[in-house]
């Protein structure tokens, strides 16, 4: 799975520590799913996209392996 | 988050000490009077030795215990599936040590003693290890930021 987290967050002008605060998780985490090493649960993927105010399709979409 | 199961924050630097403090005692047994292998073992269930060896390997077990389950600072999803995978590799270490000191040897004692240590120490090493991973790629994108 792909997503543009990193570039959804430099529109918005906040940091990977500010995301995390927001949604509730630790720094590391946002880290590794903007480096895709880790695939967030539906629900966490549903509070980042509502932090941006964009579907989540928007910014999470299927990789061609999946 | 909900996290079931898991100990307090706080119980990781308990279990340390747990640990830490077996040390010692297991080193210095022989200056305390407790030499397992030297003298006649008696039958009875709480002879010194039993109540010696009791106490040191429960300190030790339940201080790994307490280190291995204790509750990160922000336990999240991430976090839940390092332990899980994390518990997975540990089992399978555990198991595959334990076939293998099977067939090669007979000391049953010994291999208690391995499985009771293996599956908690294994697992603490490799979560311990991703976190320090995962620490060192922020550090990372920090120094190129």
């Amino acid at each position: 799975m792909k997503n543009n987290i990193r570039v959804e967050r430099a529109i918005k002008n906040i940091t990977q520590a500010e995301l995390a605060e927001l949604i509730g998780v630790s720094r590391q985490t946002i880290n590794t799913i903007e480096s895709n090493r880790y695939v967030p649960s539906t629900v966490l993927a549903l509070k980042i996209a509502r932090v941006f105010g964009k579907p989540v399709e928007d910014i999470f979409s299927l990789d061609n392996e999946d | 988050m909900k996290s079931r199961f898991l100990f307090p924050h706080w119980f990781r630097y308990l279990g340390l000490a747990l640990f830490l403090i077996h040390i010692p005692i297991v080193m210095f047994k022989k200056e305390m009077g407790f030499n397992m292998h030297d003298e006649p073992v008696s039958d009875h269930l709480f002879n010194s030795h039993h109540i010696f060896f009791m106490t040191t390997t429960l300190l030790m077990a339940i201080g790994l215990f307490f280190i291995a389950f204790a509750k990160e600072r922000i336990e999240d999803e991430q976090i839940f599936k390092l332990r899980l995978d994390s518990l997975q590799w540990a089992i399978y270490v555990n198991y595959i040590l334990l076939v293998v000191s099977l067939i090669l040897s007979k000391d049953t004692e010994h291999i208690l003693f391995l499985n009771l240590l293996v599956p908690l120490v294994f697992f603490i090493v490799r979560f311990r290890w991703k976190i320090f991973q995962n620490n060192r790629l922020i550090n990372k994108e920090e120094g190129q930021a």
